[in-house]
């Protein structure tokens, strides 16, 4: 590389000037270009009239589940409103997030859609570092007859800033084929404790060979359901972390454990993985929010082996329930918005208000509401073939009213990933208290920037 | 003597010239920026509420435990994988520069093919490879050497090593072009030489061809020092730093402080300084070990 440069250099053309003219002209040409192409991304355009056309650009991840759902909802808010046009831009959550961040913290907004879809996890956390960057939706779009947990998540100082979406509670995945084949029912697994379902797992590997669960190794999301099915989380009602002290935390810790080290939880590499580990066998259930319903039906020829039962819950906690959540989704309206009374409006009739959406968007998606009257819809009454004719959908939107409400507070990442190296640790020997204590340590420097 | 003097001008400045637009792109791309950086490293703050901190971020790096571990994954990858990479891709040049060597091309080929795929491609494979499912546990799992199949990528110690197996095979190749190239400037007579004196083939390796390719074995180690410290993508793809902290890259944590957890930009400006300064300590002792002149 060296020597082909020495090369170059002694073979410059000594009629220097004529290139020089032509390299300068080439920069000019290239710097007018590219103030051009920067001037096209600020231009803007002022819209007065009601039936003008307006675009509204949203932000969301997952062709057949919330793409699918946002261009449902443009149909049907174009039959009252045709002169509003939904742009759905398919953006990957990590990307959004990106996007989000960078903007946000370059004060760059025209790059910004209306509207994103957000995942609750990371609700608090962008409301409190970009206060002025979200619209409250308060008194434009009706939040009264969404689930109450779920609206807790875009609360902010009395206002709220989310609209909810897609249903989070958790239910355990059943292989019925596999549990029989190890002399169990499927009503063994129903209103059981952790402690149970570890038996129970025992059982199944026993005679199956077979693990009961699988997670994602880097993934805490089992001491998380756990959590919240107890009504507790990782913060303090003050927002300090609560990990070292958290009894609740320590018995989940060693719960999930417990279940690794007895071959009964298979820890996978990545969320390809963990589906691939339920859709081909190798493990006898999964226990996830109610949005895996999509992943585990993809395997037709297992059409009739699935059913659900709820949650287990944690044995001799107070308040603990057989219900929790897991993930899940809202939309949030961005105050860079120059249609947010549109995007309000188009949200409110849609989302916040139309059961036929909801009908519609079930059956061939599995998004589940968390908008009250949409439990009413004919979809969710219906027996799904899948599941041996269950009646899941009545039975999930039955397992969210009993959600414990928690909040997941601003430092939720940085709490969930610290609880995750401490699970490493405790796998690798560790005891339960010093890796939580460690965790507590590292969370609070995080916290002390 | 005026007419020597405009030409030797004329000559300087197409040279100026030809340097200009990459010298400004360098300039207003990558220097700009780290100047930019360095005043942000000295802040702290969540998101856009900054305020000016001094060297506090750089203070708060040695209390930070998941800063250390990275520090630690990354120099145990260049401890074990730089060194072995270098002497793999050296022995495969002195093959491959063998005149006897039939289907030179196929070869050169084979071994520069791994380069032309993507980091993630690259990481991709040898996940699929590793995976609980994959190739390697089945054909361990039938050879009977294995009783049940074993989760590499879970595993601390097995996660690194395949993280420098795939940074190995994905760049071993190209390091060898660089000492291919080194090697043939060498002059065949010197070898020819040294066999009538009876020097064997390991002599003619150890005495002629690694002194003469010192330059190029300094650019190649200096080349992968930075990059290794710099290693983003194949463990992001691989293990995502896990399990725990126990693959986590410094990059990693820079990703991770500025778009998972809270943005706290001052504190990852001031990680990606210490990278800075790590490669310039690192390149500095390598250049003082290894340009003895």
């Amino acid at each position: 590389m060296i020597y082909t440069f020495l090369i170059t250099e002694t073979g410059v053309d000594p009629a220097g000037g004529k290139m020089k003219k032509t390299i300068v002209f080439g920069m000019a040409a290239f710097l007018v270009c590219s103030s051009t192409i920067f001037a096209w991304g600020s231009k803007k355009t002022a819209k007065a009239d009601p039936n003008a056309p307006v675009t509204l650009t949203v932000w969301c991840w997952d062709p057949n589940f919330n793409i699918y759902a946002m261009n449902e909802a443009a149909k049907i808010y174009n039959r009252t409103k045709p002169n509003v046009k939904i742009n759905v831009v398919e953006t990957p959550w990590a990307d959004l997030q990106q996007k989000l961040i960078t903007s946000l913290s370059a004060k760059k907004t025209d790059s910004l859609p209306d509207i994103i879809l957000c995942q609750d996890n990371a609700i608090q956390k962008n409301m409190m570092n970009y206060p002025k960057a979200f619209l409250p939706v308060n008194g434009k779009v009706d939040l009264s007859k969404f689930a109450q947990f779920k609206v807790g998540y875009g609360e902010m100082n009395k206002k709220n800033y989310s609209v909810p979406f897609d249903n989070g509670a958790t239910c355990t995945f059943l292989r019925k084929d596999i549990i029989e084949k190890a002399g169990l029912k499927v009503e063994d697994f129903n209103d059981i404790t952790w402690d149970r379902f570890l038996e129970l797992g025992k059982i199944v590997k026993a005679k199956t060979g077979t693990a009961l669960i699988s997670y994602v190794g880097n993934e805490p999301d089992l001491i998380m359901i756990m959590l919240q099915s107890a009504g507790t989380w990782l913060f303090d009602q003050q927002g300090n972390p609560y990990i070292a002290d958290n009894d609740v935390l320590k018995k989940a810790v060693s719960t999930y454990a417990e279940m690794i080290k007895a071959g009964v939880c298979l820890t996978v590499t990545d969320w390809n993985a963990y589906i691939a580990s339920i859709n081909n066998g190798t493990v006898a259930s999964a226990i996830n929010g109610c949005w895996l319903v999509g992943s585990i039906s993809a395997v037709k020829e297992q059409a009739g082996d699935w059913t659900i039962v709820n949650t287990p819950r944690m044995g001799n906690v107070k308040n603990a329930v057989n219900y929790s959540n897991q993930g899940g989704s809202s939309w949030m309206v961005m105050a860079n918005s120059k249609n947010a009374d549109t995007a309000m409006d188009f949200l409110n009739r849609t989302f916040a208000g139309s059961k036929e959406l909801y009908n519609t968007i079930l059956p061939s998606s599995g998004a589940i509401a968390t908008w009250g009257p949409a439990a009413d819809a004919d979809a969710y009454n219906q027996p799904v073939a899948f599941f041996g004719n269950q009646k899941i959908y009545t039975a999930i939107v039955e397992y969210s009213k009993h959600i414990p409400q928690v909040k997941y507070g601003v430092f939720n990442y940085e709490a969930r990933d610290a609880v995750g190296v401490a699970m490493t640790k405790i796998i690798a020997g560790t005891s339960v208290d010093a890796a939580l204590k460690e965790a507590q340590k590292n969370v609070e420097f995080q916290m002390g920037y | 003597m005026a007419g020597k003097k405009t030409l030797e001008m004329k000559y300087k400045n197409a040279g100026w010239c030809f340097v200009m637009p990459a010298a400004i792109l360098i300039f207003v791309l990558s220097f700009y920026p780290m100047v930019r950086a360095f005043f942000l490293s000295l802040q702290s703050g969540l998101a856009n509420n900054l305020h000016f901190s001094g060297l506090r971020n750089y203070i708060r790096l040695f209390q930070d435990e998941k800063f250390l571990a990275s520090v630690r994954n990354v120099f145990i990858y260049l401890v074990f994988q730089v060194p072995v990479m270098l002497f793999l891709a050296l022995i495969l040049a002195s093959i491959l520069n063998d005149k006897k060597l039939k289907c030179k091309g196929l070869f050169r080929t084979m071994v520069f093919l791994p380069c032309a795929t993507a980091l993630v491609s690259s990481a991709l494979i040898f996940k699929s490879l590793f995976a609980l499912d994959g190739i390697v546990n089945t054909w361990l799992l039938s050879l009977g050497i294995l009783a049940e199949p074993k989760n590499w990528l879970q595993d601390p110690v097995w996660a690194k090593i395949i993280i420098i197996i795939t940074i190995t095979w994905r760049w071993t190749g190209y390091n060898t072009v660089f000492f291919l190239a080194g090697l043939q400037n060498i002059q065949t007579s010197i070898y020819e030489a040294a066999r009538i004196d009876g020097a064997s083939s390991a002599q003619s390796f150890f005495r002629i061809t690694l002194p003469l390719l010192k330059p190029v074995i300094l650019l190649t180690a200096v080349m992968s020092t930075n990059g290794t410290l710099q290693l983003f993508d194949e463990v992001q793809n691989l293990t995502a730093g896990g399990p725990g902290n126990e693959t986590l890259t410094i990059s990693q944590y820079i990703y991770k402080l500025s778009f998972v957890y809270n943005p706290q930009f001052g504190y990852a400006a001031a990680v990606s300084y210490m990278i800075l300064i790590m490669v310039a300590i690192l390149s500095f002792i390598q250049i003082k070990v290894g340009d003895k002149n």
